[in-house]
């Protein structure tokens, strides 16, 4: 057993070279999802300059005075083609610059984008993992008593909760907490009446604040996950490897424990891909429960038309996709001996 | 500690007799392959006693591993005898929606301490719902539904439960299975495992442990260190045989039960591990049960034979003479069905028909009347009566009525309680 580092260090390199491939992949994968979501965006029926244009036409300017105008609002006003426009996009990206929000004048995209992340990072992040915590741990139960009632009460469960859609469960939810039973608040982050600061009465508000967001996105998951959760058990609980170890006379913990890491193993390819996922945040929840995470900024910004801030937060979700993929691959070369030293039959 | 017995013959010409395996051996080779091999060609006596106390004993019983904890109705478990086990009545039924359907019914079978029992049978004959049966392990939707599984040491294993039974698997039952089937966790490596089989037992030493199972591999022919430190999947097919073989007897167990060990290896792998079967069973004095379809390995292996179909044992005997000279019509149409090293592949004669699946037994008369060329009446209403001449039981009602034919030179036992009763007489001697 003292070998294992000599033996090993191929794998290392082979882990590099992996890494290596996934991020030129993921590069390129990032600036074609770019490219594509300008061209897109640059063809939604509706021009914000435009309408920033009329609506101060309306408001009594001449033309020449609304012209000025906007575009003294702005800062500028889209010259040239859209193949310009793009290599001017694209030369911005590059300096990590993604231009000034169009609904928010003179204010940094990036800024913007900086703002919301925390609001949907850290409430959807604990939904997820505290649905998959719990969803694991449910599925394992429901799958071990599959043939009794309590099994089939959970996996029923699951399947229901499953089933019902996101913003179903967040009105429900809202409806339940805020009207009808006001213990909690029904938006925002935080009370004013705090100061944003590292002290217990801050603090308590934001997790006040959060809990409904996070509750409500972590019964959205669960079901999921139970349902994913058994199966995999069931699967693994047929294994020969399991009867062996059962006729070997191994200890009942420990069989467990052999069920579950081998059953809980295609789970986290799963929870990274939804981690990845987490950044276009939950839309109809942040919605509903006025949270200003990026799925609300994203939703405002499509409506406004704000090209640079929706390529952003396109950019952002793309980024994010594409390095959950990356950490998916390489959790999985961590935790299966299988991947680490390139899988296939030593013969 | 592992030496090989100097009677046996080398290894090399052992390999080099394999690919005959497939053809049986003819009646004028059999003594010729027994002498190769330096075995007996008759059970029990006074030669195949002292071989079973054979392995260094005395040493062994200084392991930590050895010592149960005070308390333990089991710790009086011989464990340098290879033990004796009795199967009687044994009947196995799974649950199906067609009610309870029998897999297994009414086995009588005997293990005689030291020996190497083959059982072969077609697929859904019930040989592997016996093995199983021994380690009272069958799975639901089966269960054990009557009989008893008596082994030296443990007591009546259908009747044992909880933790009693899982001490009993692994620490007195060494069960490998199929090369095939992946018997190992493939998120660990085969010493983590190791560790987990030691704790699971509470062996003290676990380092005494892996240096045992580290003598093992190696006595296998592989790289002890090397193979502790793999993954199932970093071994191939026959090397993780020798580990599931391993694991099975790293903690002294010596009752073994290999299900298919063969099965899914190619002929070289298949002919080592049946070598290394045969050999860690002399040496460490163990009682052996042998699963398999290949009637190759039995002949190879096994001193003494059993025939199911169907759910009974249809014949059983000394491997030789079961083989040499068979006289039920399933066994027969067996032997006639696999084809010449040398010869016509043409004279091989398929039995015709097909084995009875669960739902299609017949539940009264013989079970193999449908495909059998001597079927008569009586077949389809009685049961067959178990005719032992010696060690050899055949269950036919052709061979009975031949037998009553010849007169009172045989012994005709009246029905199957009577035989076994006078097979364990026999199996008592032994």
């Amino acid at each position: 057993m003292t070998a294992i580092g000599a033996r090993r260090l191929p794998g290392v390199n082979n882990v590099v070279r992996r890494l290596a491939g996934h991020l030129v992949r993921g590069f390129v994968m990032i600036l074609v999802v770019t490219t594509i979501s300008f061209v897109i965006i640059r063809h939604i029926p509706g021009d914000p300059l435009l309408a920033r244009y009329e609506s101060l036409v309306e408001k009594g300017m001449s033309p020449e005075q609304a012209q000025r105008a906007t575009a003294a609002l702005y800062g500028f006003l889209p010259r040239g083609t859209l193949w310009e426009q793009y290599l001017d996009y694209m030369r911005g990206l590059f300096h990590l610059n993604l231009g000034q929000s169009l609904s928010t004048p003179g204010v940094q995209v990036t800024t913007l984008l900086g703002s919301a992340v925390a609001w949907t990072i850290v409430p959807v992040l604990v939904g997820t993992l505290l649905s998959f915590m719990v969803g694991i741990t449910v599925g394992v139960y429901a799958a071990m008593k599959r043939s009794g009632k309590l099994g089939d009460v959970l996996a029923l469960s699951g399947s229901l909760l499953h089933g019902l859609p996101q913003y179903v469960l967040a009105l429900l939810i809202a409806a339940i907490f805020t009207t009808l039973l006001p213990i909690f608040p029904s938006g925002g982050t935080a009370d004013i009446l705090f100061e944003p600061g590292f002290n217990a009465g801050y603090i308590g508000s934001l997790i006040q604040h959060a809990a409904l967001p996070i509750v409500t996105y972590a019964l959205a998951s669960y079901g999921g996950w139970i349902l994913a959760m058994k199966s995999s058990v069931v699967t693994v609980l047929g294994d020969d490897f399991i009867l062996a170890a059962e006729l070997r006379g191994l200890k009942r913990g420990i069989i467990f424990r052999y069920v579950a890491r081998n059953a809980i193993l295609p789970l986290f390819t799963i929870l990274a891909l939804s981690l990845g996922m987490l950044f276009g945040g939950a839309i109809f929840i942040e919605r509903i429960f006025n949270y200003p995470g990026l799925g609300l900024l994203l939703i405002n910004s499509i409506t406004s038309r704000d090209y640079a801030l929706m390529g952003g937060a396109f950019l952002l979700i793309t980024v994010a996709i594409v390095v959950a993929n990356i950490v998916a691959d390489m959790l999985y070369t961590a935790i299966d001996p299988r991947v680490r030293s390139g899988g296939g039959t030593a013969s | 500690m592992f030496l090989f017995p100097t009677k046996k013959a080398p290894a090399p010409e052992r390999e080099a007799s394999s690919p005959e395996r497939t053809s049986l051996p003819e009646r004028s080779e059999r003594s010729e392959r027994s002498e190769r091999s330096g075995r007996p060609e008759e059970l029990g006596g006074p030669e195949r006693s002292g071989r079973s106390e054979q392995p260094g004993g005395p040493e062994r019983s200084g392991r930590p591993a050895e010592v149960s904890p005070p308390g333990e109705p089991e710790k009086a478990f011989p464990g340098k005898k290879a033990p004796g086990v009795r199967v009687s009545g044994l009947s196995v039924v799974y649950r199906t929606p067609a009610g309870e359907l029998p897999a297994v019914r009414g086995i009588d079978l005997e293990l005689v301490p030291g020996t190497i029992t083959g059982v072969v049978g077609e697929s859904g004959s019930g040989k592997s719902t016996l093995a199983l049966s021994l380690l009272n392990a069958v799975q639901p939707p089966g269960r054990i539904s009557a009989g008893s599984v008596e082994i030296d040491g443990l007591g009546d294993v259908v009747r044992l439960g909880g933790d009693a039974l899982r001490k009993a698997r692994g620490r007195h039952i060494g069960y490998v299975f199929q090369a095939a089937q992946n018997s190992l966790n493939p998120l660990k490596t085969v010493g983590k495992q190791l560790l987990d089989l030691g704790r699971s037992h509470e062996v003290d030493d676990l380092r005494e442990l892996v240096r045992d199972a580290k003598e093992l591999l190696g006595r296998m022919g592989m790289d002890g260190a090397r193979v502790l430190d793999s993954h199932q999947h970093e071994l191939s097919g026959g090397m993780r045989q020798r580990v599931g073989i391993m694991l099975a007897l790293v903690l002294n167990a010596h009752l073994v039960v290999l299900d298919e060990p063969t099965t899914a290896l190619d002929m070289i792998t298949q002919a080592t591990i049946l070598r290394i079967i045969r050999e860690v069973h002399e040496e460490r004095g163990l009682t052996t049960l042998v699963i398999t379809h290949d009637l190759g390995v039995v002949a190879e292996v096994a001193d003494r034979l059993a025939v199911m179909y169907g759910g009974r044992v249809v014949e059983q005997g000394p491997t030789m003479e079961v083989l040499g000279a068979p006289r039920h019509p399933y066994t027969q149409g067996l032997i006639r069905a696999i084809p010449r090293l040398v010869g016509d592949i043409g004279e091989a004669r398929a039995l015709p028909g097909r084995p009875p699946t669960l739902g299609t037994i017949p539940a009264r008369g013989c079970v193999f009347r449908e495909r059998c060329h001597l079927r008569m009446a009586v077949c389809e209403t009685e049961e067959p009566p178990a005719i032992s001449r010696g060690e050899w039981i055949v269950a036919c009602h052709a061979v009975a009525a031949e037998a009553e034919a010849e007169g009172g030179r045989r012994r005709v036992a009246a029905g199957t309680q009577g035989s076994a009763k006078a097979h364990g007489a026999k199996g008592e001697q032994g």
